[in-house]
C-alpha cells in the first residue's frame, strides 16, 4: 500500500520580468500586467509520478533548481500543482525550518502552543505533550521567558522539540540536517531513525548525499523538473555524480575571467595508491592529485593551489587546501616554459563519505584572491566512500599506543590498523 | 489563463483514471491533515489543481472547523502580542474610540454644531465610533495579514483564512471592551436601555459578517497588489464620512437615501445607535440592505479567498 502518490504532477510558475517602460498610461498597464503574472512561465515540475510505500524512506536529490523544493512545497500543501494530483494517506508533517511561527515577545511556553498549532497539533494534544516538549528542548527554567531573550541554540532546540513531537504518519525532511550543531544533528538523526523504526514513511529532500545514502532505502534523482533516475541509494547517487562529471567535461572546464593566463591548468585528476586514475576514494585512503599545466612563458614566483570544497559552498568555503606555498622550503615555485605536472600527495584522506569538488588556482605569490594567473572552478568532482572512522566532521590520521599496563610497562608503538581505529576513533 | 489550484477532498471529484479506494465514508469526510485520533484509519488528502464549486466551499468550511484550535490560539496570541510591550495595554482598545469621540465632540458639537437627533453629542458620536473602530481597525490589519505572515505562508499549510479571521476576532474583543465605556456614558447621561437593545446582537453579527467578507477580499488582493494596503487609510477615512458617524442619518437628503444606504455600514451604525441610545427599533430597511449585502458577499469572498489561497505562496 502506498502512503504517498504523485500522479503526473506538473507545476508551472510565472516569472516576472521587469521591463522598463516609459512613463504614462502604458507603463501603468504594463505594471498591471506584470503583477497579474501574465508574463513568462517555466515548469518547475513536469509530469512527475512516483509512489512511496508505507514505512519506506525515500530520498530525493538533484541539483539546485531541479524541482526539489517545489516537491517539498507541494507535499506540504503550501502550494498546489498546476496539473496532476497528489494523494497523501495520513497525517503529513514537514520538519522544515525549525522555529517557524515563533513570536519573539511570547514566552517559550506560549510559543509552544502557537508553533505547535500552526504545525497542525490539536490543543488537547499540546497540553498532553507540553511537559515532554519542554524536557526534550532542555531550555529548563527559561520556558517562561520571552524567546527574544533566548540564545540561538535554545531557540533551535525548542523549535525542533516541537517538531519532533508531531508524530506524523509521513515525515517530510528538508535540509534540516544541515543546520545546527553536531548535537542537534545527532538528535535529528536519532529521532528520524526512531520514526523509521516505528514504521513511519519518510521523504528526505537533500543535497547531502552522505545522509541520503545513510537514511534512504530508495532515491529519486530530479533534473529539470523530471525524475531521471530511481532506485537504490547507491545506484542513483552514482548516476547523479556521473551526470555532474560529464557536465563538467562538456562545459570545457569552467574558467574564471580575471586571469592573465601565462600559465594554464590543463587538467586535474586524482589517482589511488596504485597510480590508477579514480573519482571515488575511501576515507583515510591515500590520494594523489595530479595537475597538468602549460606555461607559455617562464614564471618565477608561482603558487599552485587546489581547493577542496562541497558542491554547495564553492572554493570560498573550502574544507581544505593543497598548496605549493606550504610544501618544500616555502619558496615560490619556478615554472619553466612548456608543459608540466605537479603532484600533491595526501597520505590519508580526511573527508567523510559524501561528494566534494576541486578547484585549481595558479597565482603569483601574494596576489589578491580576486586575481590569478589561471583559475578553474569545480574542475573535478570526487565521491568519498565509507572507509576509516565515521563519526565527527572529518577523519584525522592518528596512531595510538598502550603506555602503561597493570603487569608491566609497555611502550609498544602500534601501526594504525582497522581494529585500532574502531577502538580509538569511536568518539 | 493562469490556473489556480485548490485543495479538494478526495471523494468529491471524479478522478482521471478512477481508482477504487478502500476508505470508509467517515475517513473520507475527515480528508485533512489533522485526523481526530491518530489511531483512526488514514484519511487521504488529495491535492490537485483548481475547482470552484459549492462542494469546495463545504470542504473549506469543514477544514476550517478542523483547525479551530489554531484559530483560537492565534486569536489569543493576537491580543497578547498587541499589548505586550505597551504601558497602557488593553486600555488602548478603549482609548482609541474614546479619544476620537472627544475630538469629534469638540469639533462637531462645540465648534461646528452639527445636529445629533437630540442625543448628547458625546454619546451620539461614541455609539457610532464603537462599531466603526471595530470595522476599520479589523479591516486594516486583516488586509495585510497574509503579506505580514509571509514566512509562515510559504512554509507551513493551514487554512489561510485563519489569519484575517484572527484580526477580526481580536477586533471584536476590543469592541466588547470599549463597549464598557458606552455603558458608562449611558449611565452618565441617564439613558436607560429599552427592549430594542436586544437588536444590537443581530446588528453586531451583520457587522462581523461584513467585516470578515471584506477582510477576505482585501487580504487576497493585497497579496498581488500592495496598493490596497497603501490606500487603506484613505479609503477608510472616506468611508467613515460616507457613514452617519459624526452626523445623523436624518440630515441625508431623501432623494440620496437609497444610494446612501447601499453602504452596508449605514444600516449597521444607524441601527446600533437607534437600539442602544435612542431606544428605538432598528432601521429595518437600511439594516436589511446591510444584511443582504453581507450574506451575499461572504460566500463569494470566501470562495475567492480559497481559490487564491492555493497559489498565494507562489506570488507573495
Amino acid at each position: 500500500m502506498s502512503d504517498l502518490v504523485l500522479d503526473h504532477v506538473s507545476k508551472r510558475y510565472s516569472v516576472q520580468h521587469r521591463v522598463e517602460v516609459k512613463n504614462g498610461w502604458r507603463a501603468l498597464r504594463q505594471r498591471f500586467r506584470e503583477l497579474r503574472g501574465r508574463t513568462d512561465e517555466f515548469w518547475a515540475l513536469r509530469d512527475v509520478s512516483f509512489e512511496v510505500a508505507r514505512g519506506e524512506t525515500l530520498g530525493i536529490i538533484g541539483h539546485n533548481g531541479a524541482g526539489k523544493s517545489t516537491i517539498l512545497k507541494l507535499l506540504s500543501k503550501v502550494t498546489t500543482p498546476t496539473s496532476g494530483e497528489i494523494r497523501i494517506g495520513g497525517r503529513l508533517s514537514a520538519l522544515i525550518e525549525v522555529g517557524s511561527g515563533f513570536h519573539p515577545e511570547l514566552t517559550g511556553r506560549e510559543n509552544i502552543y502557537l508553533s505547535a498549532s500552526i504545525m497542525g497539533m490539536r490543543r488537547r494534544e499540546i497540553v498532553e505533550k507540553l511537559e515532554r516538549i519542554i524536557d526534550f528542548s532542555g531550555v529548563g527554567d527559561f520556558i517562561d521567558t520571552p524567546v527574544k531573550h533566548y540564545s540561538s541554540g535554545m531557540y533551535v532546540r525548542l523549535g525542533f522539540s516541537i517538531a519532533a513531537h508531531l508524530e506524523p504518519d509521513i515525515l517530510l525532511l528538508d535540509e534540516v540536517l544541515a543546520v545546527g550543531d553536531a548535537t542537534f544533528q545527532a538528535k535529528c538523526l536519532d529521532r528520524i531513525n526512531q520514526l523509521h523504526g516505528e514504521g513511519r514513511t519518510i521523504v528526505f529532500i537533500s543535497h547531502d548525499l552522505a545522509s541520503v545514502e545513510r537514511l534512504c532505502g530508495r532515491v529519486l534523482l530530479l533534473d529539470h523538473g523530471q525524475v531521471i533516475a530511481s532506485g537504490s541509494a547507491r545506484d542513483v547517487i552514482e548516476t547523479y555524480w556521473e551526470a555532474g562529471r560529464t557536465r563538467r567535461s562538456s562545459e570545457q572546464l569552467d574558467r574564471s575571467v580575471e586571469c592573465s593566463r601565462e600559465v594554464e591548468v590543463r587538467s586535474v585528476t586524482c589517482h589511488d595508491a596504485s597510480g590508477q586514475e579514480a573519482t571515488a576514494f575511501r576515507t583515510g585512503s591515500p590520494v594523489t592529485v595530479r595537475l597538468k599545466y602549460a606555461a607559455h612563458v617562464t614564471m618565477a614566483d608561482v603558487i599552485v593551489e587546489l581547493y577542496v570544497h562541497s558542491i554547495v559552498a564553492g572554493q570560498y568555503g573550502a574544507w581544505f587546501q593543497l598548496t605549493t606555498a606550504s610544501g618544500g622550503n616555502g619558496e615560490p615555485l619556478r615554472l619553466e616554459q612548456g608543459d608540466g605536472e605537479i603532484e600533491f600527495d595526501i597520505d590519508e584522506l580526511a573527508l567523510l563519505p559524501g561528494v566534494c569538488q576541486l578547484s585549481a588556482r595558479i597565482a603569483h605569490q601574494g596576489q589578491p584572491s580576486n586575481k590569478a594567473i589561471d583559475w578553474l572552478h569545480n574542475c573535478l568532482t570526487l565521491r568519498v566512500d565509507p572507509g576509516k572512522s565515521v563519526r565527527g566532521t572529518f577523519y584525522t590520521p592518528h596512531r595510538w599506543r598502550l603506555v602503561r599496563a597493570s603487569h608491566r610497562l609497555e611502550s609498544e608503538r602500534m601501526e594504525h590498523s582497522p581494529l585500532a581505529t574502531s577502538s580509538s576513533g569511536g568518539k | 489563463m493562469k490556473q489556480i489550484g485548490t485543495i479538494v477532498d478526495g471523494n468529491e471529484l471524479p478522478v482521471t483514471g478512477r481508482e477504487s479506494t478502500s476508505r470508509t465514508p467517515d475517513s473520507a469526510r475527515a480528508g485533512d491533515q489533522v485526523p481526530e485520533k491518530v489511531s483512526e484509519p488514514h484519511p487521504t488528502t488529495i491535492i490537485r489543481a483548481p475547482t470552484l464549486s459549492m462542494k469546495s466551499l463545504a470542504h473549506a468550511m469543514r477544514e476550517l472547523f478542523e483547525y479551530r484550535d489554531l484559530l483560537y490560539t492565534l486569536s489569543v496570541h493576537r491580543l497578547k502580542v498587541r499589548y505586550k510591550q505597551s504601558v497602557l495595554g488593553p486600555t488602548w482598545a478603549i482609548l482609541q474610540p474614546l479619544l476620537l469621540m472627544l475630538i469629534f465632540t469638540v469639533v462637531f458639537s462645540r465648534i461646528v454644531r452639527l445636529p445629533s437627533d437630540g442625543i448628547p453629542y458625546a454619546l451620539f458620536a461614541y455609539s457610532a465610533l464603537l462599531p466603526w473602530t471595530y470595522f476599520s481597525s479589523s479591516l486594516s490589519s486583516a488586509t495585510n495579514s497574509l503579506v505580514s505572515h509571509f514566512s509562515l505562508v510559504t512554509k507551513v499549510y493551514f487554512p489561510r483564512e485563519i489569519l484575517p479571521l484572527t484580526y477580526v476576532i481580536a477586533g471584536l474583543i476590543d469592541f466588547l471592551l470599549a463597549s464598557l465605556v458606552l455603558g458608562a456614558l449611558l449611565v452618565y447621561y441617564h439613558v436607560s436601555l429599552t427592549v430594542h437593545a436586544f437588536m444590537a446582537i443581530p446588528t453586531i453579527a451583520v457587522l462581523t459578517v461584513f467585516t470578515v467578507a471584506m477582510s477576505f477580499v482585501l487580504s487576497t488582493i493585497q497579496v498581488r497588489y500592495r496598493d490596497v494596503g497603501v490606500a487603506m487609510p484613505l479609503i477608510l477615512q472616506l468611508w467613515m464620512f460616507a457613514t452617519p458617524i459624526v452626523y445623523p442619518l436624518s440630515v441625508v437628503p431623501n432623494r440620496w437615501r437609497g444610494l446612501y444606504e447601499l453602504n452596508p455600514m449605514v444600516g449597521i451604525v444607524e441601527s446600533l445607535r437607534r437600539v442602544i441610545v435612542q431606544g428605538l427599533p432598528p432601521d429595518f430597511h437600511a439594516l436589511g440592505v446591510s444584511a443582504a449585502v453581507s450574506a451575499i458577499l461572504l460566500p463569494i469572498a470566501f470562495l475567492y479567498f480559497k481559490r487564491a489561497e492555493a497559489t498565494v505562496a507562489d506570488i507573495i
